[in-house]
C-alpha cells in the first residue's frame, strides 16, 4: 500500500502527540508526557478510492534547551505545524518553524493546527495573526476529538493529489 | 553476541546495498521482517550512518535520537541506533527504555516547569488587570464621595455636624488606604513594596487609629484604653500610613471577637532591641480567643482561625497577612497570644528613627489658593457628578472652566482657543484620556493633567507616556488638584494677563462683546483656510469700529490690520493678527 509520511511539529505542549494518539486510538489522556526524540506511529486510511498508509512523526516539540532536527523531516510528504490557541507564543514558533523547514527542505505541503478548540475561551491567539500568514488552518480539539479527523484526512487527500 | 543481546541490542552487519543481516540471537522485543521495515526510524538515520562509515574520523560510533514506536509485542518501546567504526559495518539497535525514562524526567520537568512559569504569568497579568479595574471602580464613586465630604465641610456646619464629618473624612481616606493596599497585595508579595521614611507624630498616629476604631467599639459598648509609656520618643520617622494601617487591622479584628470588656493599646520600647525607635506594639482585647493550634497561621494570606468565622465574622482574612509584611518591612516582627475565651493580644515591633526636633506645627496654615485669577481651563469627563466635583473645588479659584464630555470634544475644543490648563479624564468613551492627551500634546505645550481612578504604577507610567503633565489618582483632594495647577502654571503667567479697566455701566454688556469676538476668531480662521478675504476685511472693519468704544483699544488695531492685510491678500499678516487677537482674548481680565 501507499505510504505517506507525515511530520507533527510545533512548540512542546501544543498537542502533537495528542493528536496522533487521538486520530489513530481515539484516546485522550489528560496526562502532559513530553516526547523525546521521535514518536512513530502508522495509521491505514482511504481518501476517495485510494487506501494509503500514513506513518506519523510526532517530532519532540521544541523548547529553549532543544531545537527541532530538521532531518527527521527528510523523506516527508507534508508536514503538520500544531499551535496551542491558548499560547501566543506557540504560533510565533510556528512561524519560525515553517521558515526553517522550508529553508532547509524546500516547499513542502503543510497544514496548520490551532488545537485546544475546547478551551476557545481563553485562547490567546487572534484570528488575525493566523489569517496573516494565507495557510490552510484547522482547528481542533485532541481532547474533544474535534476536527482531527478532517484534518488528517485533508493533508492526506493534498498529499495523494 | 549474547551478551550484547542480553544488555537490550540486536546487532547488524551490513552485507550489501541496504541489506542487514542479524547477529547473533533475535532479542524478544525484535520487530519481524527486514531491519529498515521494522524501524522506519533509519530511512532518517543511515544516509548519517553511511557517510560515518565511510569517513568516521576520530569517532568510534554515531548514535541516532531516541525514538518510539510499536515492538513485536505491540508495546511501544524506546530505542536507539548506533553505527559502529571499523572493519565491518556494524549496526546496534538499542532498546533503550533506561536512557529513555532518565532523558523524559530530566525534560518533563524542564518543560512541565516552562509551562508553570508562563501559567502564572498569565494569572498575574489576569490579577494586575482585575486589580486595576476593581481599582478605578471603586475609586470613581469614591471621588464625588470624598469630594462631596469636602465641599461640604466647607459649608456652616455646627459642632456635632462637623465632628460627624470629620469622622466620615478620616474614615474616607482610611478606606482609600486600605483600597491601595489590597491593590499593593502582590506587589507585597514580590517584595516590591515601598514604606515610607517621612517626619510623623507617633501619638497622633495612633490617636487617629483609635478615633476611627472608637466608632464601631463604642456601638459595641466597649472601652478604648491607649497607653503610651513615658520613655516611647513620639516624633519618629517612618511609615505613618502603614503603621496606622496595622493598628487599624488589629484594632477593627479586635473589635470585631470581643463583645463585652475593652481594647487596650500599648506602646513601649522593645525591651529585645535597645536602640532608639525599635518599639513594641499591643493590641489587647476581651474577646473569644484564638485556639492555641491557629496562633501560627493566622498570619496568613486567607487564613482565618475557623471557616465558621468567616461565616459569623465576616472578612478576607487578608488584613493579618498585609500587616505581617509591613511589620516585617519595618524590621520587625509580628505574633499573637491568647487565651480562648479570654482574649487575645497581638503583638508586633517595629523600627523606626528618632526624629532630631518637632517640626513646626501646620495648624492653621493657609488652604490652598490658586495664584493666577483667571485661568482658562478645559475640562474633559463623562461624569457629571465628577465636573460638578472639580467646579466646585475652583469655583472661588477665578478660573473660566469649559467642559465638554469626551477625549473627542476636548481635542476639537483646544484646537478653537488657547487654555492655560486641561483636565482630561482617563477613561471617556469615544476618545479616552491617554489618546486625547497625545492629541493635544500635538497641538501644544499646554500642561495637560489626566484624571484617572487607575492607582497602579502602571496607570501612571501610561499617563506619562501619553504626553501628560502630571496624573492625579481619584479621588482627587481639592488642595491637591489646586497645588497640581500652581506648579504647572507659574507665577508668571500671571504677567501676560491684560487687565482691562472697564467701565460700570459698560461691564454688563462687555462679556457678550467678547465672547462674540472670539466667535470671530472661529470664522477668521475658517474665512482664512478658504481665502475668503472679503469675510476676514468685514469682520476686521466692524472690530475696527468697536473695540475702542469698549475700551479694548488692542481689538481696534488688529480689526485695523486685518481690514489692511485682507485688501492687501497678506496672508502671512491675517494669521498673525488672528492669533493676536485669539491671545489678547484669552488673557484679558475685565477689571
Amino acid at each position: 500500500m501507499l505510504k505517506k509520511k507525515i511530520c507533527m511539529v510545533g512548540q512542546f505542549g501544543v498537542g502533537k502527540t495528542s493528536l496522533v494518539r487521538r486520530f489513530v486510538e481515539s484516546i485522550f489522556d489528560e496526562r502532559y508526557l513530553t516526547t523525546i526524540g521521535v514518536k512513530i506511529d502508522r495509521k491505514d486510511v482511504t481518501v476517495g478510492s485510494e487506501s494509503v498508509t500514513l506513518m506519523l512523526w510526532d517530532l519532540a516539540g521544541e523548547d529553549d534547551l532543544a531545537q527541532l532536527n530538521v532531518s527527521h523531516l527528510r523523506g516527508a510528504s507534508g508536514y503538520i505545524l500544531v499551535v496551542d490557541g491558548c499560547r501566543a507564543a506557540s504560533l510565533n514558533k510556528a512561524v519560525e518553524l515553517q521558515r526553517r523547514i522550508a529553508g532547509q527542505l524546500g516547499p513542502l505541503p503543510f497544514v496548520l493546527v490551532l488545537n485546544k478548540a475546547d478551551l476557545r475561551d481563553r485562547w490567546e491567539v487572534q484570528d488575525t495573526a493566523v489569517a496573516e500568514h494565507g495557510w490552510p488552518t484547522f482547528e481542533t480539539s485532541a481532547k474533544a476529538g474535534s476536527g482531527v479527523e478532517e484534518m488528517f484526512l485533508a493533508l492526506a487527500g493534498k498529499l495523494l493529489q | 553476541m549474547n551478551l550484547l543481546t542480553a544488555l537490550g541490542f540486536a546487532v547488524f552487519e551490513r552485507s550489501g546495498e541496504a541489506s542487514f543481516r542479524l547477529l547473533g540471537p533475535a532479542p524478544h522485543w525484535l520487530p519481524a521482517g527486514s531491519v529498515t521495515e521494522a524501524f522506519p526510524f533509519l530511512e532518517v538515520f543511515l544516509p548519517d550512518a553511511e557517510e560515518f562509515w565511510a569517513d568516521r574520523g576520530a569517532r568510534t560510533a554515531l548514535y541516532s535520537d531516541l525514538w518510539t514506536q510499536g515492538g513485536a509485542t505491540g508495546d511501544e518501546l524506546h530505542f536507539c541506533a548506533i553505527a559502529v567504526a571499523g572493519e565491518r559495518k556494524l549496526l546496534l539497535i538499542e532498546c533503550a527504555e533506561q536512557r529513555f525514562q532518565q532523558a523524559r524526567s530530566f525534560v518533563q520537568y524542564a518543560h512541565e516547569a516552562s509551562l508553570a512559569r508562563e501559567q502564572i504569568a498569565k494569572l498575574t497579568q489576569a490579577k494586575t488587570e482585575f486589580l486595576a479595574r476593581m481599582s478605578h471602580e471603586i475609586r470613581t464613586p469614591m471621588n464625588a464621595l470624598l469630594g462631596m465630604v469636602e465641599l461640604l465641610s466647607e459649608t456652616p456646619l455646627n459642632d456635632e455636624q462637623r465632628k460627624y464629618l470629620q469622622v466620615f473624612q478620616r474614615a474616607g481616606d482610611n478606606l482609600l488606604n486600605v483600597i491601595n493596599d489590597i491593590l499593593d497585595f502582590s506587589k507585597v508579595e514580590a517584595g516590591q513594596i515601598d514604606l515610607e521614611n517621612i517626619e510623623f507624630d507617633l501619638a497622633q498616629v495612633i490617636q487617629e487609629a483609635i478615633e476611627i476604631a472608637a466608632v464601631r467599639a463604642r456601638a459595641k459598648g466597649l472601652a478604648l484604653v491607649n497607653r503610651i509609656q513615658p520613655n516611647v520618643p513620639t516624633l519618629l520617622i517612618g511609615d505613618p500610613g502603614r503603621l496606622r494601617q496595622i493598628l487599624l487591622n488589629l484594632l477593627g479584628n479586635a473589635t470585631k471577637f470581643t463583645d463585652r470588656g475593652e481594647l487596650t493599646v500599648l506602646v513601649e520600647t522593645d525591651s529585645d532591641q535597645p536602640v532608639p525607635g525599635a518599639l513594641h506594639f499591643a493590641v489587647s482585647d476581651t474577646g473569644i480567643g484564638i485556639p492555641a493550634d491557629r496562633l501560627s497561621t493566622i498570619f496568613d494570606s486567607f487564613s482565618q482561625a475557623d471557616a465558621s468565622t468567616t461565616r459569623k465574622y465576616g472578612g478576607t482574612g487578608l488584613g493579618l497577612a498585609i500587616s505581617k509584611r509591613f511589620v516585617e518591612l519595618m524590621g520587625g516582627k509580628i505574633w499573637a497570644e491568647s487565651k480562648p475565651g479570654a482574649g487575645s493580644t497581638m503583638h508586633f515591633t517595629a523600627r523606626f528613627s528618632v526624629a532630631d526636633a518637632p517640626k513646626p506645627v501646620a495648624e492653621g496654615s493657609a488652604p490652598v489658593v490658586i495664584r493666577n485669577r483667571g485661568l482658562r481651563i478645559l475640562l474633559a469627563d463623562d461624569s457629571e457628578e465628577n465636573r460638578f466635583l472639580i467646579r466646585g473645588y475652583l469655583k472661588d479659584s477665578g478660573c473660566i472652566i469649559d467642559e465638554v464630555e469626551n477625549g473627542a470634544e476636548a481635542v476639537e475644543q483646544f484646537k478653537q482657543r488657547a487654555y492655560d490648563i486641561v483636565l482630561l479624564d482617563a477613561e471617556m468613551p469615544v476618545l479616552d484620556g491617554y489618546s486625547a492627551t497625545r492629541e493635544i500634546r500635538a497641538l501644544g505645550a499646554t500642561p495637560i493633567f489626566l484624571l484617572t481612578a487607575h492607582a497602579l504604577r502602571e496607570a501612571r507610567a501610561r499617563s506619562f507616556e501619553a504626553g501628560c503633565t502630571d496624573h492625579l489618582t481619584k479621588p482627587i483632594k481639592k488642595a491637591t488638584l489646586l497645588e497640581a495647577i500652581n506648579k504647572a502654571v507659574p507665577a508668571a503667567s500671571v504677567s501676560d494677563r491684560i487687565h482691562v479697566p472697564v467701565e460700570a455701566w459698560l461691564k454688563p454688556v462687555v462679556g457678550g462683546y467678547l465672547e462674540k469676538r472670539r466667535g470671530d476668531v472661529r470664522k477668521l480662521r475658517a474665512a482664512l483656510d478658504c481665502s475668503d478675504y472679503d469675510t476676514i476685511r468685514m469682520l476686521g472693519h466692524q472690530m475696527c469700529g468697536t473695540g475702542g468704544g469698549y475700551g479694548f483699544e488692542p481689538i481696534t488695531e488688529i480689526g485695523s490690520a486685518l481690514e489692511e492685510s485682507a485688501l492687501a491678500s497678506d496672508s502671512a499678516r491675517m494669521r498673525a493678527s488672528i492669533e493676536d487677537l485669539d491671545r489678547y482674548l484669552n488673557n484679558i481680565q475685565v477689571e
